[in-house]
């Protein structure tokens, strides 16, 4: 089955719940089977898929959020700080980095996985989440801060002291 | 205004691109700004390095995440069963048919994906030619190495305080091959520097190059060729008639170029990339930030333009000749 792999751990780290994601992948290929004569042979079929999935995601979505809400955001879109970037650990293990990317807020997180994990471009991105490209480049920026601040976090907790990192800011040969 | 407050203004500036830089969604001519900044700023380099590595983190963690088999027969039961029913029972025809519309999305999925598939083959052609392209320029028609191999010290001199660790790694790592020279060589044409070994074993010259990543990536689980030790995956080539062999390590490709056979060449590459791994992302190797190595490591031995028409057929040695050699 093409990129079920792919779709399948994406909506595991999304959902947080492997029934709902398992759900949600045989919705997706479903609708992809009921829509297939609108995929155009030669195009890119993956992100057709994963279009297919975040939209069936924005309906789970919405159903789930009546109960829960999952929003930890600091400040607005794009109100990015540039300084004092956060000191990441040197070895870092999959399990403090899934469990940093789980505290970062799914608006986030959705934009982190496709654009670090799946690789798809800024374009492809904005047209899978139906989003503008601006809103991408910006929760993206985000996104990868929250990630290195919670992973900050577990290199504060082997003893890495991030002002030795800062020293150095603003240095140039 | 002082010199500090300009840089960390210039710092910023290239700070607030480097996502786009790290996703390859600069322009061309703003890459190459951060790029020039980065060599030349330790600081921005290591925030670089840092968001390299947290991306490096996910995609393996995330890719070591196991997926149960249930999940496949899951979304084939309920494509089955998605089909229309009566309330007669189905004959034979609707369900051949019901199978064969099934059978015909997955395919059609299959063919998508080869198009897929092909672009990736295409991306990792265009990595792999770049050890190719090294090797050719530089080991098979440059011949910029000595019949006699040069000594230990004077390959640790050309490779500077940072590579020079690797020699040992390529020494030990390719049995039967001895290393003659290492560089830090270029293209005529081309900014790019390539770590380069050249080796000679098994009756013919072998390259093993290092190049930086500069944020793009092979393919993820797409075309491997060989999974070697220690979570590394092996891409295979044949390109301007050498086999190579690349993979992935830390911030760097890594190749194994020769004329040798496919599986020789994949086999050496295997047995060499999890140590070469392991030193290039050990922590000794990782702390030295390119500020330093800007200022340590100059291009070393910048191959001439001409090199680059001279054309020499591969050259192959004999047994005879290492002996006398």
């Amino acid at each position: 089955m093409p990129h079920l792999k792919d779709l399948y751990r994406t909506a595991c780290l999304l959902l947080r719940d492997r029934h709902e994601a398992e759900d949600l992948i045989q919705d997706t290929y479903l609708e992809a089977w009921k829509s297939f004569h609108r995929f155009e042979l030669g195009t890119n079929c993956r992100a057709w898929l994963f279009k297919i999935m975040f939209h069936r995601l924005h309906h789970v979505r919405r159903r789930l959020v009546k109960t829960s809400r999952v929003m930890t955001i600091d400040g607005p879109d794009g109100q990015d700080e540039v300084a004092a970037e956060p000191v990441v650990p040197q070895e870092i293990r999959d399990e403090d980095v899934l469990n940093a990317l789980e505290k970062v807020a799914v608006e986030f997180r959705e934009i982190v996985l496709l654009a670090d994990v799946e690789e798809f471009s800024y374009k492809e991105i904005a047209e899978t989440l139906r989003i503008p490209l601006g809103t991408v480049m910006s929760r993206l920026s985000r996104g990868r801060k929250l990630l290195r601040q919670e992973l900050a976090e577990v290199a504060r907790s082997y003893g890495i002291n991030p002002r030795t990192k800062q020293a150095g800011a603003g240095e140039t040969a | 205004m002082n010199t500090l407050s300009f840089d960390s203004k210039r710092c910023e500036r290239i700070r607030q691109q480097l996502d786009s830089y790290l996703s390859n969604e600069l322009l061309v001519e703003t890459a190459s700004e951060v790029m020039r900044h980065l060599e030349s700023c330790g600081s921005c380099s290591r925030d670089l390095e840092s968001r390299m590595r947290v991306r490096d983190a996910l995609q393996r963690a995330v890719a070591n995440r196991p997926v149960p088999d249930s999940v496949h027969a899951d979304v084939l039961r309920s494509l089955r069963e998605s089909q229309p029913r009566s309330f007669v029972r189905p004959s034979a025809t609707r369900w051949a048919v019901g199978l064969a519309s099934i059978a015909f999305v997955l395919l059609s999925l299959f063919a998508a994906q080869w198009f897929n598939l092909r672009r990736g083959e295409q991306l990792i052609a265009s990595i792999l030619k770049l050890g190719v392209s090294d090797h050719l320029i530089c080991a098979i028609k440059g011949h910029n190495y000595p019949v006699v191999a040069n000594p230990p010290d004077e390959i640790r001199n050309k490779l500077g305080v940072r590579y020079a660790v690797l020699l040992q790694v390529v020494q030990e790592r390719l049995p039967g091959f001895e290393v003659l020279e290492g560089h830090i060589c270029s293209i005529p044409g081309s900014n790019r520097k390539y770590i380069h070994f050249i080796t000679r074993g098994q009756g013919t010259i072998l390259s093993v190059i290092l190049t930086e990543r500069n944020g793009a990536n092979l393919p993820n689980g797409q075309l491997l060729a060989s999974p070697a030790s220690a979570g590394l995956s092996v891409y295979e080539g044949h390109l301007s008639g050498m086999e190579i062999a690349g993979f992935e390590s830390a911030q760097y490709f890594a190749f194994v170029v020769s004329d040798l056979s496919q599986n020789q060449v994949l086999q050496l590459a295997r047995g060499l990339a999890p140590a070469l791994n392991e030193t290039l992302q050990s922590t000794a190797f990782q702390r030295l930030n390119s500020h330093v190595l800007n200022a340590l490591f100059k291009l070393r031995h910048v191959i001439p333009t001409s090199v680059a028409t001279i054309s020499r057929p591969a050259v192959r040695f004999h047994s005879s000749n290492e002996s006398t050699g």
